[in-house]
């Protein structure tokens, strides 16, 4: 099961659009997920406790120095662009 | 979806703005109107992106301005404005211009949640992205699907 944080600003807007897409995505690429959303300030906090955060490209540099995988999105409604990356992060399935 | 937003009168059309702070402001400016939200949440929504960065621009062209529950709200709503012009968020990152806004208000995070999920399934259909992008009145609103 792989763990995962969306992060956003609020926690309560972009996070969960990326929850949502996120859901999908993983389940069409063979990934058992358990996808947790919350604000910045919190996901920092936790980041370690899980495996990948997807947030806004914007805040990447938030989590600088986690342990978890942080991948950065462009466009949080493209389930291309999330594909693309979880492959290229090659995260464990 | 667009419909209902016309309905409830929660929308607006502008030319554009100079500044993204205005922009945002504009944009909540219905839901101001209405008492769904009070005068502090727009502001709270730009104090969020000027810590946090442009982190409501979810998709090129589309900002959704939202902040943390409870502060300034009063009801859940969705609030629509689109600019002739794209309004710029980071001078250096033209992918972070928006010229349409939902703006999300909350209270009640079930009919949230239903919110977000069409607003999400909506706005990743580039063919209503493209028909929003050319809405220029109420009507044109109205016709827009989802």
């Amino acid at each position: 099961m792989l763990k995962v944080i969306a992060a956003c600003g609020s926690g309560m807007g972009s996070s969960q659009i990326i929850k949502m897409k996120l859901e999908k995505v993983f389940k069409k690429l063979g990934y058992q997920a358990e996808i947790y959303h919350t604000n910045v300030g919190d996901a920092k906090s936790q980041a370690n406790n899980y495996d990948v955060v997807f947030c806004s490209e914007s805040l990447v540099g938030t989590f600088t120095g986690s342990k978890a995988t942080v991948i950065g999105l462009k466009n949080l409604l493209s389930e291309a662009e999330m594909t693309e990356k979880i492959e290229a992060a090659n995260l464990p399935k | 979806m667009f419909k209902e937003l016309v309905e409830k009168k929660h929308y607006s059309f502008h030319e554009g703005f100079d500044d993204w702070r205005d922009a945002v402001r504009a944009a909540c400016q219905p839901l101001l109107d209405d008492g769904t939200i009070e005068k502090e949440y727009p502001e709270i929504i730009i104090g969020k992106v000027e810590e946090l960065g442009p982190y409501i621009v979810i998709a090129p062209n589309i900002c959704i301005p939202h902040a943390e529950r409870g502060r300034g709200v009063n009801d859940t709503a969705m609030c629509f404005m689109k600019t002739e012009k794209p309004v710029s968020f980071d001078p250096n990152d033209p992918d972070k211009d928006a010229r349409i806004f939902v703006v999300l208000a909350a209270t009640d995070d079930e009919v949230h949640l239903n919110n977000l999920m069409q607003l999400s399934e909506t706005l990743s259909d580039e063919a209503v992205v493209e028909k929003l992008l050319q809405a220029k009145t109420a009507e044109d609103l109205k016709a827009v699907e989802g």
